[in-house]
């Protein structure tokens, strides 16, 4: 019983969690935005995979800390058909480009000088964190980032990329 | 409002179409469970009954033709009843599929019909030949002076025109009369650099459809791209 109460405290809490977020179990807004190392990236050519959006800003340190988890867990998943992508919502695009070309992440950075699609997927916090399933659904957001919420995290990752 | 009347007469029969795909799935659900649930029971019932009929009604031949069935029922069914033929239940199923899809088509066709009719459609494509002088970017299009659409192209969309794909860039409704329509083409020229043209067309819009075409050929003579509206007549 006591297991059975734990288990659903476990699985409850980050759906209670998510609740607030509008887009949650909804169809992914598609876009289409530069990415700072040359070329265009649509979302809607990755339907089959799943594909993490990241909102960053170069002045957010958990920001920094997350792209480079992130990073790591591409690196980890790439083969399964996961996709990473970091969306720039800074208003100085030179502060992007600068941390961009400093820092070895292998995923495309992404910019969005007008907030378009910061917009459209109603960014309230930096970092967040949007992970779609292979149908191109929101599955699940996270809007803050620590150790415990990356473990829930790669749970939920896995969980969809097993799907 | 011819269109509106077709319209509405679709929709009604596509959702006449879903009702009745629900009811042969739910008779399929219940085929596809039927046999495990209900031959066992039907099965063992002449060999249950036989003997308690030859036998003098006593009080102990109810329980024995209970056991008799308890015994029977679990293997009586693999032997007795064949595998209920699905085929046919499925063959109906994917023709109603077929014909939603069909419905869906023509859903399209018809809103497509209604949003933008044909003596307003204006619609603008974009071809690509060859590419060597120019890695298309984006595609800015103004018509009469007003932003209509920014489209960026990605390296699949870019390859997909370079094998001889047309993109529709834009569909939309203009009065008839005189228009300008500006294209701006961005992206990599010669030698890798940054490089931006644009292409102007002047055009009279008539009672018909009007079907622009945006064409970026190479000029070999100069070792340039070159840009051009193309006005389908």
């Amino acid at each position: 019983m006591q297991r059975l109460c734990l288990a659903a405290v476990t699985f409850c809490a980050p759906a209670m969690a998510d609740t607030s977020y509008p887009l949650k179990a909804h169809e992914a807004p598609d876009f289409a935005l530069h990415a700072i190392a040359g070329g265009n990236v649509r979302l809607s050519e990755h339907r089959g995979d799943v594909v993490i959006l990241s909102f960053w800003g170069s002045r957010c340190t958990p920001c920094r800390e997350q792209l480079e988890a992130l990073n790591r867990t591409l690196a980890t998943y790439r083969s399964a058909g996961l996709q990473v992508y970091g969306i720039n919502v800074d208003d100085d695009q030179t502060r992007a480009l600068a941390y961009a070309h400093g820092e070895s992440v292998t995923f495309p950075l992404l910019l969005d000088p007008e907030k378009s699609v910061s917009r459209s997927y109603q960014v309230d916090n930096l970092p967040m964190t949007l992970l779609i399933d292979r149908n191109g659904v929101v599955r699940n957001v996270i809007r803050d980032y620590n150790a415990k919420s990356e473990e829930l995290f790669l749970q939920q990752l896995r969980a969809l990329l097993n799907e | 409002m011819q269109y509106v009347l077709s319209f509405m007469k679709a929709w009604s029969r596509l959702l006449l179409l879903c009702a009745f795909l629900s009811v042969p799935a739910a008779s399929f659900a219940q085929a596809a469970t039927k046999p495990k649930a209900t031959a066992p029971a039907a099965a063992p019932a002449p060999a249950a009954v036989a003997p308690a009929a030859d036998a003098p009604p006593s009080t102990e031949a109810a329980p024995a033709a209970d056991a008799a069935t308890a015994e029977a029922a679990p293997s009586a069914p693999d032997a007795a009843s064949p595998p209920p033929d699905t085929r046919g239940l499925d063959q109906e199923v994917q023709g109603l599929k077929k014909d939603v899809v069909d419905l869906n088509r023509e859903l399209f066709v018809l809103e497509e019909e209604l949003l933008f009719p044909a003596n307003t459609q204006v619609a603008v494509f974009v071809s690509m030949d060859v590419g060597d002088f120019f890695a298309l970017d984006s595609v800015t299009l103004k018509i009469d002076q007003k932003e209509v659409i920014n489209y960026l192209y990605t390296p699949r969309e870019v390859e997909a025109l370079l094998k001889g794909g047309v993109h529709r860039l834009y569909l939309g409704n203009l009065k008839v009369g005189k228009h300008e329509l500006v294209a701006f083409f961005s992206g990599k020229g010669p030698n890798d650099r940054d490089y931006k043209r644009g292409a102007t067309l002047k055009f009279e819009k008539g009672i018909g459809a009007k079907y622009l075409e945006l064409k970026i050929n190479d000029r070999q003579r100069k070792q340039q791209p070159e840009f051009e509206v193309k006005d389908w007549e």
